[in-house]
């Protein structure tokens, strides 16, 4: 018996080690912000020529600006209301709590296994969920109360992390404390303002230095080249640079909600008759919504269409989304495989972004941004381009009654 | 059930075997390490590990003289590490103890070293656990993890070792008259289960790897992890359902007979087999398939109902709730339901293995 276990205890050690082995190497500290070679390529594509250094380059450029995941920095052009320091410094870096209860590294222990250290929606889990993470990075936000174009409010963003999104892998996170949902909130703030000011760097180095030419790259004279304090050499650059900055922080300076006129009184016959020509309208050629979401908002509709950030690296530059060789080249530098956006199944009355009358009804005008969902065009009177306020009202009913929610009742 | 275990006990049963004491105290510290399992698994579901930023002290205080009610009613990440640190200090203590008990009573030198090789093996994980700490080093936590089930195994090892069953496998034994079974497992099956138990481990490895994940990692690297967690578990499932029916199936009561002669066959032809050998191998296949579905349901807590599960409207409104406790059990009890599968298939190998040695023809026929 005694051979088993000198046999079994000559295996421990041999076991050990590769269970060590099996894991190390794995522990990788983000030192920096991942570049943004994806947009490279598509600004490149667009313009017929190649990204060359661009993304690199401009990456460089962007870690002077904002520092690092577990050093991030502040550019002067971002006034310190729309992101405190603090929250900042709170948000990102490692994750550790104190005595006192505090949380730090927020970001890194609730948001980065999906949406990314950088805020690409590419995070680790990002392949298997559906719909993927938002790509924080284009500035541009799915549910949110300004119209369609503008950046959301702080509420907003503030909003969606307390409620979640229902049917996705977004939580809710309303459990936790005040202040760290506000940290979170400046962070992805932070990450988006990074990520735009990063798309539209790679934009001018690409057209407009020199980055896109035959070669390759631009002589050294035209390139990105940082002093030894880490300021752009060239003082016009660092000009523009700034107002770069200036003008993505300024687009969140002061989004305006869109305001939702007094709701009418529905009630008994009211409805009844508000629901029908809801109804009318649903699957009528004013509204048409019938044509995506299928009869009586069954989602059956056949439909074939992408979001925006999908669109942006294939249909918008003449690939198609199912030619897996062009797409294999996007994935390779950042992109998640192209999925197809499906219309709600609106007869469950499941709705990501809200179901009360006022989300919907600013939903129902603005749209929801990056995806095909379009806006109504609330005219004054009938028409057979636009709906009327009251209109959009009976569209509201029609689509609570189809979720069985009471008009102005209890949200889910 | 007919098996001789119903017999009359004989008068000889106070031939005590040594190590009853210990036996009993590593049932004890088995008993430890699964809860130690759990609360450690909580740390990680609540990205607790650094709640406390100092290792062996906790904020400057000696592990067992931090303030009780700052512990208890103070922040619940402080609370789940801190609670963490004192009951495997306990398990450290209760491992000692075993070491005591081994070098009193225990005449298996191996025994008595395998007592020690759990001390050891407590100390590493603690160091382990603090220089996760002091390093800040979230692979380091995964490293710890991943011994933590080692030390579990090791725990579970030493109970059957000194446990009653073991002993009266022995020819020199007093209680080889309540031999059970002449039933000798082939090395196929041992082989078999040693598989399982191997695969176990591996999805301990994969696990912690998603568990632990690094925010730098791929998405198509965790998509095949995830696919072959999956996979790896229904493989597990189906080996495990293997052995199990082989230690319960007749062809076994017929393996019987051709080995130990026809007043075996009759006992065994109840399709039950060996008890001691069978019981553990059904429970280790209602384990994985209990870790299975928590699996899925950890999945769904992280990271909501899959689409292809969304056919109706709650399961389309199913929503993730980031620091729900429910959840948090669901997630953890993946964790501990994993221990659980890791140590039943030790536990059947090692009985397999004793069995195969102790039951070779010339021991019975002597």
């Amino acid at each position: 018996m005694d051979s088993y276990f000198r046999i079994a205890g000559s295996l421990v050690g041999p076991a050990a080690i590769f269970a060590i082995l099996a894991v190390a190497g794995c522990d990788a500290p983000p030192g920096s912000f991942n570049a943004n070679d994806l947009y490279a390529q598509v600004v490149a594509t667009r313009q017929n020529s190649q990204p060359g250094q661009a993304a690199a380059d401009v990456s460089m450029v962007m870690e002077s600006l904002f520092g690092t995941p577990d050093a991030p920095k502040l550019p002067n052009a971002i006034p310190t209301n729309l992101v405190d320091p603090e929250n900042l410094t709170r948000a990102a870096g490692p994750v550790y709590s104190d005595e006192d209860d505090t949380h730090f590294g927020i970001y890194r222990s609730r948001c980065v296994v999906c949406h990314a250290l950088d805020g690409s929606g590419a995070g680790p889990a990002a392949a298997l969920q559906n719909p993927y993470p938002r790509d924080l990075r284009a500035g541009v936000f799915k549910y949110k109360s300004t119209p369609r174009g503008e950046k959301p409010t702080k509420e907003d963003l503030l909003a969606i992390l307390k409620r979640g999104a229902p049917g996705s892998a977004m939580p809710a996170f309303d459990r936790l404390p005040q202040e760290d949902l506000d940290a979170l909130v400046d962070y992805v703030i932070y990450l988006s303002i990074r990520g735009e000011v990063e798309r539209r760097l790679i934009q001018f180095a690409v057209t407009e230095m020199g980055y896109g030419d035959q070669d390759g790259a631009a002589i050294d004279s035209e390139r990105l080249i940082l002093d030894a304090e880490g300021k752009l050499t060239d003082p016009e650059l660092r000009q523009t640079v700034s107002q770069i900055i200036e003008n993505v922080a300024g687009q969140w300076s002061d989004p305006t909600p869109i305001t939702v006129p007094p709701m009418p009184d529905f009630e008994g016959d009211d409805l009844v008759a508000a629901i029908e020509r809801g109804r009318e309208l649903f699957h009528g050629q004013q509204a048409n919504c019938a044509s995506c979401h299928g009869t009586n908002g069954n989602g059956q509709a056949v439909t074939l269409d992408f979001d925006d950030w999908t669109k942006e690296f294939t249909t918008l530059l003449g690939i198609s989304p199912g030619d897996k060789a062009a797409v294999k080249q996007m994935r390779k530098l950042g992109a998640l495989p192209p999925r197809p956006i499906s219309p709600r199944n609106l007869s469950w009355g499941v709705y990501r972004g809200g179901d009360d009358p006022e989300t919907l009804y600013r939903r129902l005008v603005a749209g929801i941004a990056g995806t095909p969902m379009p806006g109504l065009l609330v005219q004054e009177g009938e028409g057979s381009t636009g709906v009327t306020l009251d209109q959009v009202w009976d569209l509201i009913a029609y689509l609570r009654s189809l979720g069985d929610l009471q008009l102005a009742g209890t949200s889910r | 059930m007919s098996d001789t275990l119903t017999q009359p006990i004989p008068a000889n049963i106070d031939a005590v075997p040594p190590g009853r004491g210990l036996h009993r105290w590593s049932i004890l510290i088995v008993c430890l390490v699964w809860p130690l399992i759990w609360v450690g698994g909580q740390v990680t579901t609540y990205d607790a590990g650094m709640a406390v930023p100092d290792w062996p002290g906790t904020y400057g205080y000696n592990l067992f003289l931090y303030p009780y009610q700052t512990w208890l009613f103070g922040p619940f990440d402080l609370f789940i590490e801190h609670g963490h640190r004192l009951l495997g200090a306990l398990v450290g203590i209760a491992s000692i103890v075993a070491v005591a008990f081994a070098f009193v009573s225990e005449p298996r030198v191996w025994v008595r070293s395998l007592s020690v090789v759990v001390l050891i093996a407590v100390i590493g994980q603690g160091a382990l656990g603090g220089a996760r700490v002091v390093l800040a080093d979230r692979t380091l936590a995964m490293v710890h993890g991943c011994t933590a089930e080692i030390f579990f195994t090791l725990c579970v090892t030493l109970m059957v070792v000194t446990s009653r069953w073991w002993w009266a496998q022995s020819a020199n034994s007093p209680r080889s008259l309540l031999q059970v079974s002449s039933f000798r497992p082939s090395g196929g099956l041992i082989a078999l289960v040693g598989v399982v138990l191997a695969l176990a481990y591996l999805q301990v490895l994969l696990g912690a790897q998603l568990r632990h994940v690094q925010p730098t990692a791929s998405p198509g690297g965790f998509k095949h992890l995830v696919y072959t967690h999956i996979a790896t578990a229904f493989l597990v499932l189906s080996l495990a359902a293997v052995a199990a029916w082989k230690l319960r199936s007749k062809a076994i009561g017929r393996q019987v007979r051709s080995a130990a002669g026809s007043e075996k066959a009759e006992a065994n032809q109840n399709g039950c087999g060996d008890l001691t050998l069978s019981r553990p191998a059904m429970l280790l296949v209602l384990f994985v398939s209990l870790q299975i579905t928590l699996g899925l349901a950890t999945w769904v807590a992280r990271y909501g109902m899959p689409l292809f599960a969304q056919t109706n409207p709650s399961m389309a409104s199913y929503l993730v709730k980031s620091q729900a406790f429910a959840e948090s059990l669901i997630i953890t009890g993946h964790v501990a339901t994993g221990a659980l599968v890791l140590v039943t298939s030790a536990f059947l190998l090692l009985r397999l293995v004793r069995a195969n040695y102790s039951r070779r023809p010339e021991w019975v026929a002597s």
